[in-house]
């Protein structure tokens, strides 16, 4: 695909702007982190040498407790068998992840249920929550999640939202007309309380997975990008390439996304980082109320939710609270930057 | 807009409109979620004008079903009364023991909190079964006779004067207190108890289950003059006094206009009570709070087993919709008493080193109480694929860790039932148990039932590569994190849990409708002599035609919804002893098949073990007073005999010592003297 050197000049801007380009990097590297979350935040060793062999369990068909020489058939625990290397000094060693805890394993064994605070010599560097599982282990877990359904939820409005309004835009007429007064009733449902009462309506044969979730949630929000699409279209209809491009004898869809979308792609990537925020952000809500992804799903909402209800054990409030505000302070000033670079004029006064 | 295509766009508005007003639902009424275990049965033999005939007013209508069912219905003279009582002896609860504190303080105002606004001040009828329903009928309205919560087997007097129980003919006599009269001033007599009966049992109230207890309970109710009459009911059973006596009722006055859509019409109205507490119109804010006031010349306020009771002048519920707030509102002191049963309150929030509690502004009270807990466990649903085959259900009995939860989350305060009776004073069957957390155990089962192999994710896969996975539906937010822990645990025996947290309403809904694999419920169980297991086990509640006739299972047998039979539990065996169980009338013969119900549904295995608190925990204001043993014996919690009072002197001695920073002495009680060994 070549990029048009108005492009390559967007692209130059934003990176002169140094606040957006480093949050950028900085949201890389955490969605770099989310990618490899297994082999820095898990309870399952990153290389164990035993018996003369080496072991790399953290992707695959788990171990057995017998294969190491314990007597139990479940997945081996790795933190004990490492104890229990160091005891015996045969050369065999156990290699942990930086963060050795995994996010439904409730740690502390034989100890009540209740929320503990950060513990370094523990290596629980953020505490433990209300059954404690690993705070810092369910952060970086539904970080991964959040980051998946807003990825999943920018893909399919903007697919969407895209198609329908380009199609606004460029057919015109009835369908038009028809179609932004069914977009303005259905844009007026209040989203939240629609999605809530779909999912607490659903039959539960359906189901409640990740993806049944964001196809509700889809549903609600599908017509966020369709009136910037129609006008946007409607503007380039306008021009002279579009009718060189249909007497040549190009059809309706090929002038569409052929000719007419490479040009107003520049308003889809300034929104395309607030889209992700709400998409966060809409998660995180519908988690916090309980009518999110289930239980024992890692999630920030379901974080919140447990903080204000034990306000005593603050650490788990500030953990969510702050990841969540970091998160969404990086991408809203990625957004910024963005905008600005996107500009049509380069030098802006605010007067 | 051009002229030629206006038409056409027209066209286009109106038919999407049209399209659009077509969707929508219907108004359906969905039941309340049933707090006890009360079968949704058809409605047999209910009363009422044929389908489709207007309704004649509720006089019209009354005359006309005593004319019709004057076998029911029956009116003596006076005099007959002395004849057909001649033989028998009468009870007045004189020879019984107070179980309030007489000279309880009267006064004061009791804030308290109801985590919603109710959605409405009906007792029966639609959506009236709610928590609310607790301060206007369960908790306050006088019965005849009721339970005393102190001696089992035994009834107090309340609207009755005294009574008498004639077990050859099945019939309780009945005098009524003469000083007995409604809130509004007028006189209770009888006229409210034949209304009473004809009320529960008119198809007009909308309650297909009122209808059919009312209708399959009695035989006859016969009326002597304004305040003598008797009950007689349809079997003889051991429980005969509270069948006949333990009955509420409705003033005939204030339902003039009963009939269909009742309802509607009575959703806000306050109905005349006979009990020390009635709602003043001015005292309702919707949404935000309601205020009980108390009625100071309550005709029954010297009765022996009232007075000391219902001593707050005022109480006032105010709508907090969060129990961490509502914890809040206690701590400032905006609410004097809160329950702490949670061992998230008892010991993190309000520790026994909080401030307000080692200055003994605030009590911590832990009171053994001794009733049948509400049947928490895992139901195993028979009749989905997987679960038919006992192996896979006695693997899950080892595999699921409730001995765990019981131990650390509820830090082993809570303790698992042993029986699906515990709690009803007797022991059911003591060589059954609750079975251990044995994931070496669950494994063998498992590989009986075919599931020999360990998936690579840890899981067990039987031979056609079905995995050893079933869904877990509860319908109640708390309970994920007890669910979380279980499914954790369950990995270790290969066996994976699907969670699934529903809304109440929905969860119940689906495990009403026998959709769920797995069910995580309590059914709540009033104070009786004995427990109940029709609802629950009977085959017939099961399926529609559980049974062949020869008694093997039926293949081409259907669910059965609605029912309370989760575990779609259908033994022949286990029928027929249920069966002869419903209609045995003696207390040895109760025990004695009782004792084998046990054991078949403990053989069966369809019920983990839940865990049950032989407490209830309570912390409050130092100004709230209580009598010395706490609080009776069978009390559910520290409300329901409303024995405690508010002293509003202390309450302002409390306060300025706080302010002041003077201390009391701590206050950490444990009143164990009812505690179940």
């Amino acid at each position: 695909m070549t990029i048009s050197p108005q492009t390559r000049r967007q692209f130059q801007r934003f990176r002169s702007i140094k606040r957006g380009y480093g949050s950028f990097l900085i949201l890389l590297v955490l969605a770099v982190v989310c990618l490899l979350a297994e082999l820095l935040v898990s309870n399952r060793a990153l290389l164990v040498r035993s018996g003369g062999r080496l072991y790399f369990p953290s992707y695959g068909a788990i171990h057995t407790g017998r294969e190491f020489g314990l007597g139990y058939d479940y997945e081996v625990r790795y933190r004990d068998l490492q104890e229990r290397f160091a005891g015996r000094r045969t050369g065999d060693w156990v290699l942990m992840p930086l963060v050795p805890y995994d996010p439904n394993e409730n740690c502390y064994d034989g100890q009540d249920f209740k929320p503990r605070p950060p513990d370094v010599a523990n290596r629980h560097y953020l505490g433990t929550d209300e059954i404690n599982r690993d705070i810092l282990a369910r952060l970086v877990y539904g970080l991964r999640n959040s980051f998946i359904f807003a990825a999943g939820f920018v893909a399919l409005t903007y697919l969407i939202g895209i198609a329908v309004g380009c199609a606004m835009g460029f057919f015109g007429g009835a369908f038009d007309l028809g179609a932004q007064r069914l977009i303005e009733i259905w844009s007026l449902l209040p989203f939240l309380l629609a999605v809530i009462i779909v999912r607490a309506d659903l039959p539960p044969s359906v189901g409640f997975g990740i993806w049944v979730l964001l196809l509700i949630v889809v549903i609600f929000s599908w017509t966020g990008m369709t009136y910037y699409m129609r006008s946007a279209t409607y503007r380039e209809k306008a021009r002279d390439y579009v009718a060189a491009a249909q007497v040549l004898g190009a059809g309706s869809g090929r002038v569409i996304f052929r000719h007419i979308l490479p040009n107003i792609l520049s308003i889809l990537v300034t929104f395309l980082p607030f889209s992700v925020a709400a998409g966060i952000t809409s998660l995180t809500s519908l988690d916090y109320l309980g009518f999110g992804l289930p239980p024992p799903t890692p999630s920030w909402g379901e974080l919140l939710q447990q903080g204000t209800s034990n306000l005593d054990a603050p650490w788990i409030v500030a953990s969510a609270f702050g990841a969540l505000s970091i998160i969404l302070i990086l991408i809203t000033f990625v957004g910024e930057a963005i905008r600005e670079a996107f500009d049509p004029k380069k030098f802006t006064f605010y007067r | 807009m051009n002229n030629e295509r206006f038409p056409a766009v027209l066209t286009a508005i109106v038919l999407l409109s049209a399209a659009l007003s077509g969707c929508g639902k219907g108004a359906d009424q969905q039941p309340a979620a049933a707090d006890s275990a009360v079968p949704a049965t058809a409605v047999s033999g209910a009363q009422g004008a044929a389908p489709g005939a207007a309704f004649p007013g509720m006089e019209a209508d009354l005359k006309r079903t005593l004319a019709e069912e004057s076998d029911f219905y029956v009116f003596k003279a006076p005099g007959d009364f002395a004849k057909d009582t001649a033989s028998l002896t009468w009870q007045d609860g004189s020879d019984l023991p107070e179980f309030a504190d007489p000279n309880a303080q009267k006064g004061g105002t009791l804030n308290s909190w109801i985590p919603d606004f109710p959605r409405t001040f009906r007792t029966i009828g639609p959506e009236a079964n709610d928590s609310f329903r607790n301060y206007l009928l369960d908790d306050v309205e006088p019965a005849f006779i009721k339970p005393h919560p102190g001696v089992p087997g035994r009834f107090y007097p309340e609207l009755a004067q005294s009574w008498a129980v004639d077990r050859a003919t099945k019939t309780v006599y009945f005098r009524l207190n003469p000083a007995a009269k409604w809130s509004d001033g007028v006189p209770l007599t009888t006229d409210d108890v034949v209304f009473s009966w004809y009320f529960y049992r008119s198809r007009a109230l909308n309650e297909p289950w009122y209808n059919d207890f009312y209708h399959k309970t009695y035989s006859r109710i016969t009326v002597y003059d304004a305040h003598l009459f008797s009950i007689t009911l349809a079997e003889l059973k051991p429980d005969i006094e509270d069948r006949a006596g333990n009955v509420t009722l409705y003033a005939k006055h204030f339902f003039g206009d009963f009939g269909p859509h009742w309802e509607d019409r009575h959703n806000w109205k306050i109905q005349p009570t006979l009990g020390p507490y009635t709602i003043r119109p001015e005292d309702i804010k919707k949404q935000v709070s309601v205020t009980l006031t108390r009625i100071t010349d309550w005709w029954a306020k010297d009765n022996r087993f009232m007075r000391g009771r219902f001593n707050p002048d005022r109480v006032k519920l105010v709508v907090i919709r969060d129990p961490d707030k509502a914890f809040e509102s206690f701590i400032r002191g905006d609410i004097d008493i809160f329950p702490v049963n949670s061992p998230h309150f008892w010991y993190d929030k309000l520790p026994d080193s909080d401030p307000l509690v080692a200055g003994g502004y605030i009590a911590k009270t832990k009171f053994f109480n001794s009733i049948p807990p509400p049947d928490y466990g895992l139901y195993l649903n028979e009749a989905m694929p997987g679960l038919d085959d006992l192996n896979v259900r006695l693997g899950i009995q080892y595999a699921t860790n409730l001995d765990l939860v019981c131990r650390q989350y509820f830090r082993g305060d809570d303790v698992r039932q042993q029986t699906r009776s515990d709690g009803y004073g007797w022991h059911v069957n003591t060589s059954i148990s609750a079975r251990p957390f044995d994931p070496v155990k669950a494994r063998e089962y498992f590989a009986k039932a075919g599931y020999a192999t360990q998936g690579p994710d840890g899981i067990l896969v039987n031979g056609a590569g079905r995995r050893l996975s079933f869904t877990i539906t509860g319908a109640n937010q708390r309970e994920k994190d007890i669910l979380s822990i279980l499914k954790e645990e369950a990995l270790k025996a290969g066996l994976e849990y699907t969670i699934e947290i529903l809304d109440e309403t929905t969860g119940w809904q689906k495990m009403q409708e026998k959709h769920h694999e797995i069910a995580l419920a309590a059914l709540s169980r009033s104070v009786e002599m004995y427990p109940r297991y029709w609802e629950q086990y009977a085959g017939e509640n099961a399926y529609d035609v559980p049974y062949l006739k020869d008694g093997s299972p039926n293949p081409a047998r259907k669910t059965k919804p609605n029912t309370n039979n989760l575990t779609s539990t259908a033994i022949y065996e286990l029928d027929g002893l249920i069966h002869s169980y419903d209609h045995a009338d003696s207390m040895e013969q109760i025990k004695t098949l009782a004792s084998r119900i046990e054991q078949i549904i403990y053989d069966d295995a369809d019920w983990v073990n839940g865990w049950k608190a032989p407490f209830y925990r309570v912390a409050y204001w130092r100004w709230v007073k209580w009598p010395a043993e706490f609080n009776a014996m069978k009390s559910l919690d520290y409300e329901q005999y409303w024995l405690m009072s508010v002293d509003p002197e202390a309450k302002k001695a409390t306060l300025d010592a706080k302010a002041a920073g003077q201390t009391f002495p701590r206050q950490i009680l444990v009143f164990d003297q009812y505690k179940d060994d």
